[in-house]
């Protein structure tokens, strides 16, 4: 009896052993084959100089989903070289948010090359869940001005677009397309339908500003003007500030009868009040009657219930 | 004559007591296993709230469009199924209905759990939880958020002593009749019954009371009722979504939820009529009567579903178009067509007849028209919620799609189980059928039964004498 329980017992430690194993191995493939599986991705790199004159590189990154379209991807792990003399030098990097892009900071000198132009690489690399991917781009600096003149009663807009020589001297770019916006609060509003401008030989072009655009209590606005994904610019803009808008008039009441206003309004408030304090009155005096009613000493009746109403009046004087 | 009648009248309230506390006294095999797995359904679903708390509501399917989904859809749904008991037991006994009777209090708890759990259901929805006292301390009267929670906060009160009510007189019979006083169990039950009885005898002072209490709760529990589902499809239509902005969205929500809540309570009906063999009280009458009011709230829902499609369909507007597209011929046409030939159009035609109003086919329909109700809950939810304003555009794909995922799966159907569990609870401690309104319905057939033999009586008396004096 004994050396069969031993043997059944040892059977049993047998099994689980190979339970156990299979099971482990089967996780182990699982997540090998996960590694394995690496999913397609793709790159893309814009080159950005703001006003400020700060440079920065926005990196997009797109990889296919289970429908085989490429989808932005959130913390992705991306690396932006400069190219100096052939080699590739890392200058910043950065994890991409749920909206797949990354902006990084770049340096404010780049190494040129030969024709003035600096050469950016963003790359995915080396990451466990997406293949490598890289974009790259040459771009040349550029300066954008904005001058405005807000006693002009044409309204003109003027900007110059120059671009620095081998000699350090500011030579005018022409035929550069300059799109004119306004800033707003969460992002910058075209100016115009049509809001764009060509510059001439000398680098200047012109625009002319509506009549109707809105700014502050002062009229101030901000004009911002754009040289926007240019194969050799990249994204520039520059601002200028000018009392040129319509003076905001704030309103005193700005949501009337509006549900959402800051004070309720008294009727509601009042309704409200009246309705459910006459509700909650009749429950606390049901509370009270059925604890009165629990400390009733007659006695019980001997038919049953008696009838209610005028009906219990007269059987209660019977 | 009146001597036998009136005995066997004691007799058969007798009978009635007996068989109404029969199953508080013990517990069967199948009762216990059933038990079991509806804690551990409840349990696991505790667990997997206690994860999505500890993780953030990021486990869950919802992201940035929808926030609202599985949760607020099952929140709106039994809130609907509440109404089942402010319908058949306040509006049946304001109209003297004497059928009401035996399905008053099957009708009554179905009110008071679908409306504990219904309540959880938006505390479930919360990241943090922690915080719904903010919306207490801090909350704007004129937000619909806080007319919801003062509406059932009062509706729950009321629901709560209306079912309370009836009751005493029953807990006083469960406490004189209790056998088993030794075990702790019984000792529990005892107190339990001696408490919630409220020192309860039958005076006549007793009995007046209860009646004018339960008149009184009866006129008052019906506005409110139809006030928090009024308020519920508020916190939806004081929104400018397409899809909810509605004016008819208050008598839509009201009109759904008596039509489900009254499914629910024929469900309920046969269920306790079945387990707990109350065959002799619950009858096919029953069913039909009931049959015949879900028929005709059925026709108003349809009625009112017309309205809701037809007129934003007739016009088409942007958005609008775009959610009517998805809903008539896009992704979700199939459920949405099913919803309203399955559960509207085809039940209607079932209920029309007879036959369809059999405890069988009444009861099938019902289980339809309240699956239907739930789904419906979902797809004015959640396909609304999909179609912003501003278009969804270069986000992560699961941002613009929504099903609910395990976590939600779980937590539902934990308090799915939870209003089973309580409720079989209540059936194992308390009467399913309110014994002395029952006895009270016997005796008035009694009376009328005597009162016919006497006025017969009196006619052939007079009858006798008119031949006499024409002879």
């Amino acid at each position: 009896m004994k050396t069969n329980i031993k043997y059944s017992m040892k059977k049993y430690n047998i099994s689980l052993t190979l339970l156990f194993l299979l099971l482990w191995g089967f996780s182990w493939a699982q997540e090998t084959t996960k590694a394995v599986e690496k999913r397609e991705s793709a790159v893309q790199l814009s080159f950005y100089k703001k006003a400020d004159q700060t440079k920065t590189a926005r990196v997009k990154v797109t990889a296919k989903n289970e429908h085989n379209k490429y989808m932005p991807v959130a913390n992705a792990h991306v690396n932006v070289y400069a190219l100096n003399n052939k080699a590739e030098e890392l200058i910043g990097s950065g994890v991409t948010p749920v909206d797949g892009q990354v902006v990084i900071d770049l340096p404010k000198t780049l190494p040129l090359d030969a024709d003035l132009k600096f050469t950016l690489i963003a790359k995915l690399e080396n990451d466990l869940a997406f293949e490598d991917a890289k974009d790259q781009g040459s771009f040349r600096e550029a300066n954008l001005t904005v001058i405005v003149n807000p006693a002009d009663t044409t309204r003109t807009v003027t900007v110059k677009a120059t671009q620095t020589d081998k000699d350090g001297k500011e030579k005018p770019i022409a035929n550069a397309t300059i799109n004119f916006y306004v800033q707003r609060f969460f992002g910058t509003m075209p100016a115009a339908e049509d809001k764009s401008a060509t510059t001439d030989e000398t680098g200047t072009g012109t625009f002319t500003l509506p009549r109707d655009i809105k700014g502050d209590t002062a009229g101030n606005i901000v004009i911002v003007a754009k040289i926007e994904d240019n194969d050799t610019y990249g994204n520039i803009d520059s601002k200028v500030a000018a009392p040129m808008g319509i003076q905001l008039a704030v309103d005193k009441n700005p949501f009337p009868r509006a549900l959402w206003e800051p004070r309720a309004p008294a009727p509601l408030v009042i309704t409200i009040s009246i309705i459910f304090t006459c509700i909650w009155c009749i429950y606390f005096t049901l509370f009270y009657t059925i604890i009165k009613m629990s400390r009733d000493k007659n006695p019980p009746t001997p038919t049953g219930k008696p009838p209610y109403g005028l009906a219990y009046e007269e059987w209660v004087k019977e | 004559m009146i001597d036998s009648e009136t005995q066997e009248l004691d007799r058969e309230i007798e009978t009635l007591r007996e068989d109404c506390l029969r199953p508080t006294r013990h517990w069967s095999a199948v009762t216990i296993i059933w038990v079991i797995f509806l804690m551990l359904v409840a349990a696991w679903g505790f667990g997997v709230y206690i994860y999505q708390l500890r993780n953030g509501l990021g486990v869950t399917a919802m992201r940035n469009y929808v926030s609202w989904g599985l949760y607020i859809s099952t929140f709106v749904f039994f809130i609907g199924i509440s109404h089942s008991g402010t319908l058949v037991s306040a509006i049946l006994r304001i109209t003297k209905q004497e059928w009401r009777r035996p399905i008053t209090r099957s009708a009554e708890l179905l009110t008071f759990v679908s409306l504990c759990f219904g309540g959880i259901m938006p505390i479930i929805d919360l990241g943090r939880p922690d915080r719904i006292l903010n919306l207490v301390m801090f909350g704007r009267i004129q937000s619909p958020l806080i007319w919801d929670i003062i509406c059932i906060l009062t509706y729950f009160t009321g629901s709560t002593v209306f079912l309370f009510l009836p009751m005493i007189p029953d807990l006083a019979l469960c406490r004189d009749r209790l056998t088993d006083t030794k075990s702790l169990f019984g000792k529990f039950k005892k107190w339990l019954y001696t408490t919630m009885a409220m020192g309860w005898h039958g005076s006549a002072q007793q009995w007046h009371t209860l009646e004018k209490c339960m008149k009184v709760m009866t006129i008052i529990i019906i506005p409110i009722a139809v006030s928090v589902h009024t308020v519920v499809s508020y916190i939806f239509a004081m929104t400018l979504r397409a899809g909810w902005d509605s004016t008819v969205f208050g008598p839509y929500f009201v009109a759904g939820a008596l039509y489900s809540g009254s499914a629910g309570v024929i469900l309920g009906m046969a269920a306790f009529r079945k387990f707990y063999h109350l065959e002799k009280y619950i009858t096919p009458r029953h069913f039909n009567l009931m049959g015949q009011i879900v028929l005709a709230l059925t026709l108003i829902y349809a009625y009112l579903n017309l309205n809701e499609y037809w007129i934003p369909a007739y016009k088409m507007a942007s958005t609008e178009g775009a959610l009517l597209g998805d809903l008539f011929w896009g992704p979700y046409s199939r459920v949405f067509w099913t919803l309203q030939f399955g559960t509207v159009l085809l039940p209607i035609v079932v209920m029309a007849t007879p036959i369809g109003r059999r405890i069988l086919p009444l009861s099938i329909t019902c289980i339809v028209i309240v699956i239907g109700a739930w789904i419906k809950r979902y797809i004015i939810v959640v396909p609304t919620l999909l179609h912003p304003f501003m278009p969804i555009q270069e986000v992560p794909a699961d941002w613009a799609t929504y099903f609910p995922n395990w976590v939600e799966w779980s937590v539902t159907m934990a308090c799915l189980a939870g209003i089973f569990l309580v409720i079989t609870l209540f059936a194992k401690m308390f009467p399913m059928m309110a014994v002395w309104e029952v006895a009270e319905g016997m005796e008035l057939n009694h009376d009328k039964k005597i009162a016919y033999a006497q006025r017969k009586k009196r006619e052939e008396a007079l009858l006798e004498t008119e031949k006499v004096v024409i002879g």
